[in-house]
């Protein structure tokens, strides 16, 4: 094998380690980024699908949220409304799930910053819905909280961000 | 931003408009959300340290009405006068002839300004 050849060889497998170590232990962001990525894949409804499919799909949000979660909805157009515990917020979920024809959910710009103890993070993206037969899609700014149980991020609150409510010098809107 | 933009169109936005300039009253922006997927397009009507208020669908700066020749008619918004810290600039859709309570509006720092809509 000529030394070209070898060195080749070498970076590619450096390369593939690299990409390898990520995968099986992604950073605390990148962790928290694919949580939610997979969250909005949940709670999407496909046109078409059943009953059954949608019930179990709300029933595995279980895993992503902590038993007490708070849940905090304040979209314009819309009442006030704050969810209290897992129960609670799957059963409103399996509601509406039941409710829409197609819905898909997307979360964009997913910002991620960790707490100096890196147990807790707070993440601020945003939300796009879209509901199936309707041309017009709805966008929210929001703040995850989340915290690290048994290795596995889950949230424990959700609030809506006022976009365009300041009524101070700028921050970063997770602060 | 309806009549002055279509819902879906495509836009042309100057992000740098604002590197060396404040922005006007009567500019329409981009003004990003968490990130820059997703922006709203909104005009200025109230620069850092002004008055902003609505009455019977009128602007009203520092107490004076303003005239909006882009709008259409239908508007009858109310919202009490405030005043803007300063750092904050108050942007508005052009599409007043909805709700007030649905139109999303209000306070934004320059820095969630990416810039100016060209077209």
């Amino acid at each position: 094998m000529t030394k070209p050849v070898r060195l080749i060889l070498a970076a590619a497998l450096i390369g593939l380690a690299i990409w390898g170590w990520r995968v099986w232990f992604p950073s605390p962001q990148d962790a928290i980024r694919s949580r939610l990525l997979s969250l909005a894949r949940t709670v999407s409804v496909e046109p078409g699908e059943g009953t059954i499919p949608r019930g179990l799909k709300a029933q595995s949000l279980g895993d992503y949220f902590t038993a007490d979660v708070v849940i905090n909805l304040e979209v314009r157009g819309f009442d006030t409304r704050e969810l209290q515990g897992r129960d609670e917020l799957m059963q409103a979920v399996m509601g509406a799930m039941q409710h829409v024809r197609g819905l898909k959910v997307e979360f964009l710009d997913i910002n991620v910053t960790l707490d100096a103890d890196n147990q807790t993070a707070v993440a601020n993206l945003t939300g796009k819905a879209t509901v199936e037969g309707e041309g017009d899609f709805q966008v929210q700014e929001f703040n995850f909280k989340l915290k690290k149980v048994d290795r596995t991020w889950l949230i424990y609150r959700i609030d809506t961000v006022k976009t365009l409510s300041h009524t101070t010098a700028f921050r970063p809107s997770h602060v | 931003m309806l009549p002055t933009y279509q819902d879906g169109g495509v836009n042309l936005v100057n992000r740098l408009a604002y590197a060396r300039s404040e922005p006007k009253r009567g500019d329409v922006v981009a003004v990003r959300l968490a990130g820059q997927s997703v922006m709203y397009l909104k005009r200025v009507v109230g620069l850092p340290g002004d008055t902003v208020a609505f009455h019977k669908g009128h602007l009203l700066i520092n107490g004076e009405v303003v005239a909006e020749p882009y709008l259409n008619p239908g508007c009858d918004w109310e919202i009490p006068p405030e005043t803007l810290a300063p750092d904050l600039y108050y942007v508005v859709g052009d599409n007043r002839s909805m709700p007030e309570k649905l139109h999303e509006k209000g306070k934004t720092p320059k820095q969630r300004i990416v810039g100016r809509v060209v077209w």
